[in-house]
């Protein structure tokens, strides 16, 4: 049994069309996994940045997995969203990375894009907000079912992870 | 009190006509104990001065006292935490200046924010935020301040038979401590040194020695012998939980088989000439390499609109993967070629039509760990107006029959590889985060052995360095199955039999 700690943090968002946003995460894994101990889904305030791009989260992440094989390894889905200032939420992007499975400090950029409608669609969305969300985001975490789906280029999100192993080695993991 | 008595000034010594038993006071007071001074016996006899309910609980215990047989001391007495003079005793201890007024505040503010923390501190979650802060709490909330319990031991130094002066009212020792651990004595312990002293004021000026010492009896050896087992078995108990939980075995791979894993993204996509970019991607996998036949080689990302970022359109794609592949070594010399991923990108627009926009490769990296690489492409370009008509109209652009011609094409046998004669264009570029694993028994050996990193090679061969029993049992049994295979085909042609075995040994 090999075990394996994340801890880090959300740090924040940037490159999106408007910056009032608040991040929806959660981390999936393999049948072989194990959550020992830590939250392993959130949701972050909603951050509005006076000066510059970027908006600040640092949400912290805190997760201890046991697992019996290497199949399955952890990745983060990320959804950003944006409140408005009547309260209204959109959805800005969908983003989906792989923890590292080297140990250390690694800084994450994760892309986002988020689905993209017809002409009639686009239009009512730059007035009124709203827009195309995925029925069932659960499709899309393997990247199997993703042809044919339309899409834009959104923000990236920034995520500082540090990576701690234990008892790898001892069943022949080299990383 | 202390034995040894300074001589820097002059200081003389008194004989006192009382009995011995009146200047020699031996006491054992409990944590937060409360023993009273004669002034305050006095003052809690009277019913008429107390105010608070605590007031009259010593006024209770006094009379209780008063009635048993008196109290059991005469001039040590405490202050517990309750009482209302704990909170200036801290600068009453310089003797002769008066606290200025920042200290004053200071030691009231302390006082009230431990008294705050003893408060249940369970807050609902809506009122995480104080929104209109008074100045108050404002200055309070500087401080960081750990709630600490005081206790003080006061001496009454007045002159024998006078006793219950106020002004003779001395500090001895404070003690505080907060619930987790921590114990600060103000004044320190001795540890040996000239005891402090304590000059009275009033006509006859006495001088005191306090010493200090940590009495405290250490943690025996076998009681800490068994507190460490305590945490011991604490901490087996703990593991072996976790173990229940997810089981002790790992899966490995068989004996002599490397199994690489690589989890990735194919990120994003950029400076291509149109938009609307996917890509379509395919996994090769090379001679000795196999994989499980439910793991897919190849997928097709979605078609992304691209955005400006900088100076170019970046299209980003997020897609992740997991490719699982198996390297069987048969000849220990060989060097293992790596699987390589073949990709294509794409572009749709409205009216339906494809375009090739470029086509790339990447070579998985050897060495496990995080990569960030960026391949760069090119798409086949056909010379002549007519084909930049044909794609800009219509759609549609030369492709490649075989893909694998971007890197090495797979019918290639010879030495050297000419593409003389072939136009590309170059086009943008695709980068992919990879964070590659590899796994092996032979790893096992070699962390054992606390040997450094080698070459992937050296360490799937090489039995002669390591010595382990499994690689040497491979290597018997595939000298044994040499030898049944010579001896096999020896019968029927000795010549060609000799043939083969040669070829065997220069393998």
């Amino acid at each position: 049994m090999a075990e394996l700690h994340i801890i880090g943090q959300i740090v924040g968002a940037s490159g999106f069309p408007q910056s009032s946003l608040f991040c929806k995460w959660g981390v999936h894994t393999g049948g072989a996994w194990r959550l020992l101990s830590g939250l392993k889904e959130g949701q972050t305030q909603v951050d509005i940045p006076q000066t510059g791009d970027m908006a600040f989260w640092s949400h912290p992440i805190d997760l201890h997995y046991a697992t019996k094989g290497l199949q399955g390894w952890p990745k983060f889905h990320l959804q950003v969203w944006h409140q408005d200032l009547f309260g209204r939420s959109q959805l800005y992007g969908y983003g989906h990375c792989h923890v590292p499975s080297s140990p250390g400090r690694h800084r994450i950029s994760c892309v986002t894009w988020r689905p993209l409608g017809s002409w009639q669609e686009q239009f009512t969305q730059m007035f009124v907000g709203g827009g195309l969300q995925l029925r069932n985001p659960d499709l899309i975490y393997s990247g199997a079912d993703r042809y044919r789906l339309r899409t834009e280029a959104m923000g990236t999100v920034e995520l500082e992870l540090g990576v701690i192993m234990r008892h790898f080695d001892k069943y022949g993991v080299e990383n | 009190m202390a034995d040894t008595w300074n001589t820097d000034t002059g200081e003389a010594v008194y004989r006192s006509r009382d009995a011995v038993k009146n200047l020699k006071e031996e006491l054992v007071v409990g944590w937060q104990e409360k023993l009273f001074s004669q002034y305050e016996m006095e003052l809690f006899q009277n019913e008429a001065a107390c105010q608070t309910p605590l007031d009259c609980q010593y006024h209770t215990e006094v009379n209780a006292l008063n009635k048993a047989k008196g109290r059991r001391n005469k001039r040590i007495f405490t202050y517990t935490d309750h009482d209302r003079y704990t909170q200036y005793l801290a600068f009453h201890q310089m003797v002769g200046c008066s606290p200025t007024f920042l200290a004053e505040r200071m030691a009231s503010l302390t006082h009230r924010r431990s008294d705050r923390r003893t408060v249940d501190c369970s807050i609902p979650k809506s009122k995480i935020i104080n929104w209109e802060p008074t100045e108050e709490f404002v200055k309070s909330s500087r401080v960081v301040n750990n709630a600490m319990q005081t206790m003080h031991i006061m001496g009454d130094l007045g002159p024998p038979g006078r006793l219950g002066v106020r002004e003779n009212e001395c500090l001895l020792i404070t003690i505080k401590t907060d619930g987790i651990g921590t114990i600060i004595v103000k004044p320190d312990f001795n540890k040996g040194k000239e005891p402090y002293r304590i000059v009275t004021e009033g006509e006859k000026r006495e001088v005191w020695c306090l010493t200090v010492e940590n009495v405290s009896t250490a943690l025996k050896a076998d009681e800490k012998h068994r507190e460490q087992m305590m945490y011991k078995d604490l901490y087996v108990r703990h593991k072996d939980y976790l173990n229940s939980l997810v089981g002790q075995d790992f899966e490995m791979p068989p004996v002599g088989v490397l199994r690489y894993m690589v989890n990735g993204e194919i990120v994003s996509a950029k400076g291509f000439e149109y938009d609307n970019l996917y890509i379509h991607f395919f996994m090769e996998l090379p001679n000795n390499w196999s994989s499980l036949s439910s793991q897919s080689l190849s997928g097709v990302t979605q078609i992304c609109q691209t955005k400006t970022l900088g100076k170019e359109n970046v299209a980003f794609f997020s897609y992740p993967f997991s490719f699982e592949a198996f390297y069987m070594c048969e000849k220990e010399s060989e060097v293992p070629q790596w699987p390589v991923l073949y990709f294509k990108v794409l572009s749709v627009d409205f009216w339906q039509r494809y375009r090739t926009e470029g086509y790339g490769y990447l070579l998985f990296p050897a060495i496990p760990g995080k990569h960030i690489v960026t391949c760069h492409t090119w798409r086949p370009l056909q010379t002549g107006t007519v084909s930049a008509l044909k794609r800009f109209f219509i759609g549609g652009s030369p492709e490649l029959e075989d893909q694998s011609y971007v890197r090495i094409p797979g019918t290639f046998k010879g030495e050297r590889l000419s593409r003389f004669g072939f136009h590309t264009e170059t086009t943008g570029s695709v980068t992919f985060n990879l964070h590659c694993i590899q796994q092996a028994r032979v790893f096992v050996d070699a962390t054992m052995l606390k040997k450094r990193r080698q070459k992937f090679f050296d360490q799937l061969g090489g039995f002669s360095q390591q010595g382990a029993v499994c690689t040497i049992l491979e290597a018997f049994q595939r000298a044994r199955r040499r030898m049944q295979e010579a001896r096999e085909s020896l019968p029927r042609d000795l010549i060609s039999a000799t043939s083969q075995l040669q070829n065997e040994s220069s393998a």
